[in-house]
């Protein structure tokens, strides 16, 4: 059962126009922002299938960026992340593929991200009515679960302290 | 407790002498280890967002960035205020309210998903003409939207409610579908009767494509989400009178998952298909976006 609360169903409170396309992607964003502890100096995004098709009219490539400056999403600066994200210096590049060999779903995202010496790679698949979840982090299948009003930051962080005591542990 | 369809929901709701927004209430309080008086000021703050979304929408002609949408909640109220709505009080406020809502949405304003953003208009559309034309108060219509997301959580786990993923029988369908039952429970109607009235609006709406022109959330969608509500009101009305869907809820929600899995992704959401490949849409397409097609 992907759906567990009556606020998946009811809500995200979030900027238009779509919940899979716009808000569930903010989110995806916002947990890589949250794992680097900062937005990113360098993003390559990739997007697979209906991203790659209507990224534009969705603002998916907006929310994205939005999420990896730490916006949420209700936030009105997302319409001028592209802007937002060139004055904080951010590089971001995007790639469009059909098919992701991950996973199976229309809606998916990978993104590497860079800061400091920090690099990670996030796969992240938007699930519908602003819910979405993490699959992949550094090669690694996860399966990390994004709701509206989740603290991402505490997830984030449990993330790491997982995967520290598993680092210590080889 | 775990509800996992529409039939387990109705025992539950009659063994337990409760409403389906009282049960999904329950199942809140019991699965997030939060006190109910806070679930309820959370729902309350989605509720005062969707009426700040439509009294914008409602006052707002401008159009949205792409050109293709806007204005046309102001049309509607002025022509409903004039009392020429063929449709009556009820469906035609509802219009009014859901164009409001989706305009909004296409504008990049902030709405509530309900239960995505491509189908926000149809709840707040509902609820808020129930509220003007036969006083339910505020405090119902949070109920209601209790009742709306319990029926929409046993949907989304057995089918789905993207247009990606199933359609726009998945995303229009389903938001119909939800406010269908959420109508009946606040008009007093029994939980087996708001189960019916979502099976009925959501066998009118199987085997919608999800085709929207240029991949925006405007064309269709907008009207789309309008007709929505005109279709609940009268799925609502059939199960008043004691009308029963002849195929239960359950198998209806299992038509709406194969008819996605079988629909073709160029009817998903991708663009690649339907209006959004006629000659009006292709037009507009290159209009917007100059990009490799």
């Amino acid at each position: 059962m992907e759906f567990q609360s009556c606020f998946d169903i009811i809500g995200p409170i979030m900027v238009g126009p779509s919940s899979s396309h716009t808000a569930g992607v903010v989110s995806i964003g916002k947990f890589i922002y949250e794992m680097l502890g900062d937005c990113p100096q360098e993003a390559n995004i990739v997007f697979y299938d209906s991203f790659a098709e209507t990224y534009q009219g969705h603002g998916t490539d907006k929310a994205l960026l939005g999420g990896l400056l730490g916006m949420d999403t209700d936030d009105q600066r997302i319409k001028n992340s592209l802007e937002l994200a060139k004055e904080y210096g951010m590089q971001y590049q995007f790639e469009f593929a059909e098919e992701c060999e991950y996973y199976d779903h229309p809606n998916i995202t990978i993104v590497t991200a860079k800061c400091g010496d920090y690099v990670v790679k996030v796969g992240g698949v938007s699930l519908g009515g602003g819910l979405s979840k993490i699959f992949l982090i550094n090669d690694k299948m996860v399966d990390i679960r994004l709701s509206a009003g989740d603290d991402l930051k505490a997830l984030a962080r449990d993330y790491q302290s997982i995967e520290k005591e598993f680092m210590e542990a080889i | 407790m775990e509800i996992q369809s529409m039939r387990e929901l109705i025992k539950a709701c009659e063994k337990e002498q409760k409403t389906i927004g009282e049960m999904m209430l329950k199942m809140e309080t019991e699965k997030s280890g939060r006190d109910k008086e806070i679930i309820i000021a959370m729902m309350e703050e989605r509720l005062i967002k969707m009426k700040e979304a439509v009294d914008r929408g409602i006052k707002d002609d401008s159009a949205a960035p792409s050109g293709i949408s806007g204005g046309d909640a102001v049309k509607m109220y002025d022509y409903m205020n004039q009392g020429k709505a063929l449709s009556g009080n009820y469906i035609s406020n509802a219009m009014a309210f859901s164009l409001a809502t989706s305009e909004n949405n296409a504008r990049m304003g902030v709405i509530v998903a309900t239960p995505t953003a491509g189908a926000a208009g149809i709840l707040p559309g509902v609820l808020f003409s129930l509220h003007k034309n036969d006083g339910t108060p505020f405090k119902d219509l949070v109920m209601g939207l209790f009742t709306a997301s319990m029926l929409g959580l046993v949907i989304a786990n057995r089918s789905f409610i993207s247009g990606a993923a199933g359609g726009c029988q998945a995303e229009v369908g389903s938001a119909t579908a939800m406010a269908a039952g959420t109508i009946v429970e606040l008009r007093g109607g029994t939980p087996e009767q708001a189960v019916n009235a979502t099976a009925i609006a959501m066998k009118s709406l199987l085997g919608l494509v999800c085709d929207p022109v240029a991949g925006l959330v405007e064309v269709p969608c907008i009207k789309r989400n309008v007709i929505g509500t005109s279709i609940a009101f009268s799925a609502a009305d059939m199960a008043l009178a004691g009308i029963e869907s002849q195929i239960p809820c359950d198998e209806v929600i299992g038509a709406m998952y194969r008819i996605g899995k079988d629909m073709p992704r160029t009817l998903r959401e991708t663009a690649l298909g339907g209006l959004a490949t006629t000659e009006t849409g292709k037009q507009v397409k290159e209009r917007l976006f100059c990009r490799k097609s």
